[in-house]
């Protein structure tokens, strides 16, 4: 019986190691690749680690490749749209948890049915549409779209159902303002699920492809992921400055995760339970 | 009573102000659109917006006889029916093994779901890269224990299984999170009662913890399934839809024709997508009929 056990931990520890491996190979040779030089990127036989490293891809990056462009643009397409998508998810989910008004359950249900639509569905409208409102190929036309979701307000809603009644009436007793009494003493509450939510928006908006890939056409306004897979699908770059360029495209959400992991993983589980 | 009822006229009207915002952004970016997107694959209109006229069933006719759509249904398909087992299998083989916490287990769930988290360009270029059969460390190493040189993006018959592969890899770090928040919500008691009979561990896997996490996996079947049909990033940035088309996706293919060679045929986009949509409409429909019921009703 003892015997069998240890059997299986063994299978078991070769098993994850040998997964742990796989996933942090590719990982690990773009960034030791990134230190390498021209010639070693495309020497043969290929090597792992650089026989000389070199910061010269990351300096030199950005006159092959817009890469600072394309970090401005990014940050300020997935930073502003996690700021507002935030909020406007938030107040919905507010009122959706806590007030009464007419229509509101039909409303709801609406929203939710929102989020079954496939983009691709809704991608060729929107882009006639934003043609017509002259928002392509601008930060109002990336973020407006995504300016709230269906998501957020849902999952804003759970969160907000589970507070107490007793704090919004003794809130009402000192005559606050229905926004008072949400923003003063409802949503300090939920900093753990605002952050859950802003994690899981960021993310999604930055690593996004199809959508800033149609919205924007100018290489002034391409995100990180839409010029990255642009240029490289033209084959226009050399392989030194797309690996300093990848790497930079990453290092962000990488710290991001590292710093809040556990946020990325709440946002996620509370998607689970929707259905 | 006069006080209350004035207190929730006024409750309701800044509950209004409380979800305009999203409501009137919903209504512009997502109903607006949904509505036109079937109106547009009745017109003749392309991305330049000029003599757009009526088009009746044509758009719908021409993607019936378009050898394309049947290939890339058919490419979509297999990829969904293969990416979406592997994925979902990998990590319920190693929920077995991290579902439980301590550092260890945790450090490789941190892990795991590091790919996640990295965009699909990235990931793909990485890939594209290490597989290159002059460059990639990949096919160096296989030549290395005596396989031939392999193009495994290049080559018709092994570019589709690749992205699969690729795909799978980049998402079962989600799936097992899933998975493990469910077995980690398994009550102990049920495993307890399992030793007082002198379960094996096999034994209580299959009798006990599958039963309980059912939903959970039905959840990942539906959604995985939903987003595989959508595949698009990993095939753009890998293989372009190529060799021959045999990567060629259905939102890949939609893209093409709309947006990235002349004439945009805007219409004959918006069809295959309504063509799309339907595929996916049905499939859900099925799954939920069939699996997701089926998995609640395991756990009722």
């Amino acid at each position: 019986m003892h015997k069998k056990v240890s059997i299986k931990n063994i299978i078991g520890i070769l098993l994850t190691l040998l997964v742990v491996v796989s996933v942090l190979f590719p990982i690990l040779w773009l960034f030791v690749s990134s230190f390498k030089t021209d010639a070693g990127v495309i020497t043969y036989p290929p090597q792992f680690f650089p026989r000389e490293w070199t910061w010269k891809q990351y300096q030199y990056v950005n006159q092959s490749i817009p890469v600072l462009k394309m970090l401005r643009n990014t940050l300020t397409f997935a930073g502003l749209t996690t700021l507002i998508s935030v909020s406007f998810d938030a107040m919905a989910g507010y009122a959706f948890a806590r007030m009464h008004f007419k229509g509101k359950d039909i409303l709801f249900t609406i929203i939710l049915l929102t989020m079954m639509v496939p983009f691709q569905v809704i991608m060729t409208p929107l882009y006639l549409e934003e043609f017509k409102l002259g928002l392509l190929d601008s930060y109002a036309g990336l973020i407006l779209p995504r300016a709230t979701s269906a998501f957020g307000i849902y999952m804003m809603k759970s969160f907000f159902q589970g507070l107490p009644n007793s704090l919004e009436e003794s809130g009402r007793m000192d005559g606050m303002s229905e926004f008072r009494i949400y923003r003063s003493l409802m949503l300090p509450l939920c900093k753990p699920a605002i952050v859950s939510l802003g994690v899981f928006h960021f993310m999604n908006n930055w690593n996004d492809l199809l959508y800033p890939l149609m919205l924007t056409s100018s290489a002034e306004m391409r995100t990180l992921s839409a010029g990255l897979a642009v240029l490289v699908g033209n084959k226009a770059i050399k392989y030194g400055p797309t690996l300093a360029a990848t790497m930079i495209s990453l290092i962000p959400l990488l710290i991001i995760y590292i710093f809040c992991q556990r946020y990325f993983v709440e946002g996620i589980a509370t998607g689970a339970t929707k259905e | 009573m006069n006080k209350i009822k004035k207190y929730q006229v006024h409750n309701q009207k800044s509950a209004y102000l409380f979800i305009a915002p999203s409501l009137i952004i919903l209504t512009i970016f997502v109903f607006v659109p949904l509505l036109s997107s079937l109106a547009i694959s009745f017109l003749n209109i392309n991305i330049f917006m000029k003599d757009i006229s009526f088009a009746g069933f044509a758009n719908f006719k021409k993607l019936a006889g378009d050898a394309r759509v049947s290939n890339a249904t058919i490419n979509t398909l297999i990829f969904t029916v293969a990416e979406v087992p592997v994925q979902i299998g990998v990590a319920l083989l190693l929920t077995m093994y991290v579902a439980k916490n301590n550092k260890y287990t945790k450090a490789l769930r941190a892990i795991y779901y590091l790919p996640f988290v990295c965009s699909m360009t990235a990931i793909g270029i990485v890939w594209s890269m290490m597989l290159d059969p002059n460059l990639g460390f990949i096919p160096y190493l296989l030549k290395q224990i005596g396989f031939e040189t392999i193009s495994f993006l290049k080559d018709p018959n092994l570019a589709l299984p690749t992205v699969i592969v690729v795909t799978a890899w980049k998402g079962f770090g989600y799936t097992l999170t899933l998975l493990v928040a469910a077995v980690l919500n398994i009550p102990e008691s049920l495993y307890e009662a399992a030793n007082m009979d002198g379960a094996g561990e096999w034994r209580k896997f299959v009798n006990i913890t599958i039963p309980s996490i059912l939903p959970t996996i039905s959840f990942c079947v539906v959604t995985t399934t939903i987003s595989a049909l959508q595949v698009f990033d990993q095939t753009y940035v890998m293989t372009q839809g190529g060799p021959l088309n045999r990567t060629e996706t259905l939102v890949q293919y939609i893209y093409d024709r709309g947006f990235q060679t002349a004439p945009y045929d805007l219409g004959y986009a918006s069809a295959i997508s309504v063509y799309l949509f339907t595929i996916i409409a049905v499939i859900t429909f099925v799954l939920r009929k069939f699996v997701l019921d089926k998995g609640e009703n395991a756990n009722a």
